[in-house]
């Protein structure tokens, strides 16, 4: 009985939604007109390294907004996972950037979803306030030159080819 | 009613698009209105599971208590239009309710912010509960979507009609969900063959 009763509200505390997301397949990103420059940021990652945003000017960057306890952040990382195995020789860096959580809060979150790219924390939420954000998860895809290219509110089958073509297709060339 | 009855002379015309149902996972009552490629969800929550989740962000138990009493609703609003149409545009502060008869407005980000403020509430606290709640405004291009709560300042159990809004290319549309009932304030055990 006790584990059930255990079960029974770790599932209430971590659950910000319930459900299942909505079928995100054949979802692509929105172009940004005028492609404004990205907002900068320094944030450390889990493992205490610094990333800069202008580190990465001649990648492709996608940068994700998101938090442990928000569903559809959870159901979309898997599939981001994916996506950076295929196109991660090849010029595309992907950014986890987690809103307001600590390194403990993280690092447990990736024992249940295995993810290798850079998982930087904005304890403070400053950085996401800079950006042009009101909800979680967004992704903002960062050109090669440092502009906002290509957005998307809510997941997204990030794997999908449509998806990854339209990542592909910012490489420099 | 139809919409088309209700708002023929101001608004788009819909068909009646509600349907309501039970969630799978939390057997819980949701109320889902899809038309004119705009989708909202409405999904109970329990008290019991506002007030878990708050608590394990960090809030104290009367905040926590404070929010679970407010009628919150997990929530998702989607423009599920095709990719060649226009963005939409939400903003909730145009979305009202009705109650008994008397007019109200959802409580938002904004209200919430300044009370957890008074409250000197734990930065990380504050940080989850915004970033939990449906934007109070939000751009959604085909395809987008926000998952999030919505709190209308009811007592568990209450009964409300909510009228909702937003603009598409610059032209104003209107929904409209009747009935909606906030989760009462029960306290679910779990079921004895998890054991």
């Amino acid at each position: 009985m006790l584990p059930a009763v255990l079960g029974f509200l770790a599932l209430l505390a971590s659950a910000a939604g319930s459900g299942a997301g909505p079928d995100v397949s054949g979802e692509t990103l929105t172009a940004i007109p005028d492609k404004p420059p990205a907002p900068g940021f320094t944030l450390p990652d889990i493992d205490g390294r610094t990333h800069r945003l202008s580190d990465y000017l001649g990648q492709v960057v996608v940068v994700n907004f998101w938090a442990t306890w928000c569903p559809p952040c959870r159901e979309e990382m898997p599939s981001m996972q994916r996506a950076w195995e295929q196109v991660r020789n090849n010029d595309v860096v992907f950014l986890g950037i987690n809103v307001g959580e600590t390194a403990d809060e993280i690092f447990t979150f990736t024992g249940d979803y295995a993810v290798d790219f850079p998982l930087l924390m904005d304890q403070d939420s400053r950085t996401v306030q800079n950006w042009p954000i009101r909800g979680l998860p967004t992704t903002y895809i960062v050109d090669s030159d440092g502009r906002l290219a290509y957005r998307a509110v809510g997941g997204r089958a990030w794997d999908s080819p449509e998806v990854l073509d339209q990542i592909r297709a910012l490489r420099p060339q | 009613m139809t919409l088309c009855a209700m708002f023929a002379v101001s608004f788009a015309c819909f068909p009646d698009p509600v349907v309501m149902g039970i969630d799978p996972q939390t057997q819980l009552k949701y109320w889902e209105w899809h038309a004119g490629g705009v989708l909202l969800r409405l999904t109970q929550r329990l008290p019991d599971q506002t007030r878990a989740y708050f608590l394990a962000r960090g809030f104290a138990q009367a905040d926590a208590d404070r929010i679970a009493a407010n009628c919150i609703f997990q929530s998702m609003f989607r423009n599920t239009a095709p990719a060649t149409s226009g963005t939409v545009v939400s903003d909730l502060n145009d979305w009202r309710i009705r109650t008994n008869g008397e007019p109200g407005r959802l409580l938002l980000r904004e209200y919430w912010r300044k009370l957890w403020a008074e409250r000197e509430v734990p930065e990380s606290a504050r940080i989850a509960f915004e970033w939990s709640l449906l934007p109070t405004y939000q751009t959604y291009a085909p395809g987008d979507y926000n998952w999030g709560m919505t709190s209308y300042g009811l007592s568990p159990g209450s009964d409300f009609d909510l009228r909702f809004s937003w603009h598409r290319n610059g032209e104003r549309f209107e929904g409209k969900i009747d009935n909606i009932r906030c989760a009462p304030d029960i306290h679910p055990e779990p079921s004895a063959d998890k054991e």
